[in-house]
């Protein structure tokens, strides 16, 4: 039973359930348990120990569908053994007249075949693909292989020499033939049971490698099939970061005096009040307001910024989010109401793909939140600067670096195409607290973590 | 406690029976999770929507094990303080004022001051003993001799550093007091922690729980559980009520009514002496279901239809 688990539990790391050594046991004694006759318990036990989350969960109940599935012709001989009733009586009869030459059989492997016993057949197949490596084949070609070394492990090499043997002789060719046809059906079986397996382990090791390079790759070169994971991947990287920064208390020197906590620090003073406790508490929660340039220059970026910025105003309590191209809109209020595909589509169709102009965008924004931005506030900009030789409204730039806590322009170009053209990056660099090239979702993950961070 | 009760809960299917008799109407994954909560000995946090019965599911185990429920709300800012235990300092200071006097008492004779430090020391720590500890849940848990059932309400309310702080008592059920050592569980507590997923709960804490999602339940489960709570309403009723509901719930709407509003309802419809669903009932009665006024007026237009659905097999 530990093997079986063992291997399911391997099957779900692979599925991408993150499942501690921890877990494993505790998903072993809830077998041990609850037995493993009834299924649907098991299931329910165990995925109560092993999946944390209905995420997870329903992963799990498919894998473990797809998983004891593939495993019940062990446990279910009988059936097996019952289809097989048939072929044996066929093989008692041919072999009566030779059976002196059944019993003459050397090799093991030989007279299991006659033998005709399918579930141990089963059991052995799958003892020896354990031994020879049959968790590690993850390339379809490697099945061949493998399945060579499982029928060597099984015996296959003595049974091959004895058919020859017996091929020579030509006397048993009655055998010889039964022999020969029972051998291509093990080795198919032994085929079958190892892409059962490559399956089952493997189905989501490609996506998994997907999932690696789309970290790393530019956003400008992804292409239109991936969009989808893509955008899985934002939502994870921005609920990631929102969990571990959102909610950030500061103990603060003053406010009010709590006087319980005071008495009791200082109850070895014999009361004299040494040491002060304060009561107040204070919760900081980062106050966002996010600019996206969705302007033709950067429509290729725009749909993952945009995408980063729903998922960001998801999961963070106060962020207000703003798209631009020549003038600006705020879109907090319709990100909150559509869900995610019509939202992006609404954004990208009412103010996306228009020639940029920076200056009467920002003269926008004065109106509309100016007044909001305090010490408090992190404001960001994801934008190229690219303002088509128009009044880049510098002043009123430098008023919201003034006013906000930190202002943070990330570029989705590199830094060597800055002031390229009618980029005027510089301008507004000298008015940002942190200027960075932003191509692929790791630079957003790194600038954005490390920002949060240094919130609190 | 889990031995006192072996015949309670033996199977997942004994306990589903005596949650029954209780009034507690439950699926077959909610029982199990108490049987392997009671066998394994691990917590179980329970997430679902609001009003699925997550609090309540404490409650009857409870009464199941007939074990106290000591219950712990939690919220922002809440703190080992408030959680764990505190000291009575009130009777610490008072006890200093009184011992002064008899300080001369007990120094009386010593000579020179090592004498007199070597005296004091033979008392001990008294004023930071069990004498003058507060408990408070967690700790009270700890100490019922008998096992309790504890209720962890709402953890994801609580602050992150709270999370971290319950991972020793969930993993060990035991506590460590800095002045006075490490205290272990008399007898171990079976642990229920809830979430309404406001945020996402630490890996480590979730690895350390069984973890259950209760979702509204099926429509054949919703009406035995109207019949064990509200038992005086009639067949028909009970039936047009729960397809209604079900109705509503496939709705796009802010917040879904759960169970606990159907039974409301349920109590509402009995109370004014509706015996057959229709729209004037329904349409004076909506605000119990729906808590927003978004809601309300969405679904207002839809009674109609809605109802057509829900009285189509009556």
């Amino acid at each position: 039973m530990q093997k079986v688990l063992g291997d399911f539990i391997h099957a779900l790391r692979q599925a991408g359930l993150p499942i501690s050594s921890a877990e494993t046991l505790d998903g072993l004694r809830a077998a041990q348990l609850v037995g493993i006759d009834n299924a649907p318990l098991l299931k329910q036990s165990l995925g109560m120990t092993l999946a944390k989350c209905l995420e997870n969960r329903l992963i799990f109940d498919q894998i473990f569908d797809q998983y004891f599935n593939s495993h019940s012709q062990f446990n279910t001989g009988d059936r097996a053994t019952s289809e097989t009733d048939a072929n044996q009586a066929a093989t008692a009869r041919l072999s009566e007249p030779f059976s002196e030459a059944v019993n003459s059989l050397e090799s093991p492997l030989a007279q299991q075949l006659i033998n005709g016993d399918m579930a141990g057949m089963q059991v052995m197949i799958a003892s020896a693909a354990g031994a020879s490596g049959a968790q590690e084949v993850t390339f379809m070609t490697q099945v061949p292989m493998v399945s060579y070394r499982v029928m060597q492990a099984l015996g296959d090499g003595a049974l091959q020499q004895e058919l020859a043997a017996m091929a020579e002789r030509e006397e048993s060719s009655a055998i010889l033939s039964i022999l020969q046809q029972r051998r291509a059906r093990l080795q198919q079986q032994v085929r079958d049971y190892l892409e059962q397996q490559y399956l089952v382990l493997n189905q989501n090791e490609p996506n998994k490698r997907r999932e690696g390079n789309l970290q790393k790759i530019s956003l400008t070169s992804i292409d239109q099939r991936n969009y989808k994971l893509m955008g899985e991947l934002v939502r994870q990287a921005a609920k990631r970061l929102a969990s571990m920064h959102s909610r950030r208390r500061r103990i603060t020197r003053r406010g009010l005096l709590d006087v319980r906590r005071t008495i009791t620090a200082n109850a070895a003073y014999d009361g004299f009040l040494f040491h002060t406790k304060w009561k107040s508490t204070r919760i900081e929660r980062p106050k966002v307001m996010v600019l996206c340039d969705v302007s033709g220059s950067v429509s290729k970026v725009a749909r993952f910024l945009l995408l980063f910025l729903y998922s960001l105003q998801d999961v963070l309590p106060n962020v207000r989010s703003f798209v631009f191209s020549s003038y600006m809109a705020e879109v907090t209020k319709l990100f909150e109401e559509q869900d995610m595909e019509q939202g992006l589509a609404e954004v990208l169709h009412n103010w996306g793909n228009k020639p940029t102009n920076y200056g009467k965008a920002l003269s926008d924004f004065e109106t509309m939140a100016l007044a909001d931005i305090d010490n408090r506030t992190t404001v960001i900009m994801l934008g190229d600067a690219r303002n088509n030789n128009e009044d880049g409204n510098i002043a009123l730039w430098e008023e919201i670096y003034r006013r906000s806590q930190r202002v943070l322009w990330l570029n989705p170009e590199g830094q060597v195409n800055w002031d390229s053209g009618d980029s005027i990056m510089s301008k507004y660099a000298a008015y940002c607290s942190h200027v960075e090239t932003c191509n692929s979702l790791r630079d957003l993950n790194r600038i954005l973590g490390s920002v949060l961070k240094h919130e609190a | 406690m889990i031995i006192r009760n072996q015949d309670k809960i033996n199977s997942p299917d004994t306990i589903k029976q005596q949650f029954e008799a209780l009034g507690y109407i439950c699926s077959d994954a909610i029982a199990t999770s108490v049987y392997l909560a009671c066998h394994l000995q691990k917590p179980i946090l329970v997430e679902g929507p609001p009003g699925v019965g997550k609090t309540e599911l404490a409650k009857k185990t409870s009464d199941l094990l007939s074990a106290p429920l000591i219950r712990m709300q939690c919220y922002e800012g809440l703190d080992e303080a408030k959680a764990l235990y505190e000291w009575k300092y009130g009777k610490q200071l008072l006890y200093t004022q009184l011992l002064k006097d008899q300080l001369g008492d007990v120094m009386r004779g010593a000579k020179g001051l090592d004498e007199s430090v070597s005296r004091l020391h033979q008392f001990g720590d008294i004023f930071y003993s069990d004498e003058f500890l507060e408990p408070r849940p967690l700790l009270e848990a700890l100490r019922t001799e008998d096992g309790a059932v504890l209720l962890i309400d709402e953890i994801d309310k609580a602050d992150q550093e709270f999370e971290a702080f319950l991972l020793e008592l969930l993993s060990d059920y035991q506590i460590s007091i800095p002045e006075l050592g490490t205290v272990k569980a008399q007898s171990k507590p079976l642990v229920f922690l809830t979430s309404n997923n406001t945020r996402e709960l630490s890996d480590a804490l979730k690895r350390r729980c069984l973890h259950l999602y209760i979702p509204f339940p099926s429509k054949a489960i919703e009406q035995k559980i109207i019949t064990a709570q509200v038992p005086e309403l009639n067949d028909k009723l009970k039936h047009q009520l729960v397809e209604f509901i079900s109705e509503l719930r496939d709705m796009s709407l802010k917040k879904v009514p759960a169970v606990s509003e159907t039974i409301d309802w349920a109590r509402a419809l009995l109370l004014l002496n509706v015996d057959n669903l229709d729209h004037e009932w329904v349409k004076t009665t909506l605000n119990l279901l729906l808590k927003f006024q978004d809601d309300i007026e969405a679904v207002e237009p839809e009674i109609h239809n809605l109802l057509k659905v829900a009285t189509k097999g009556s």
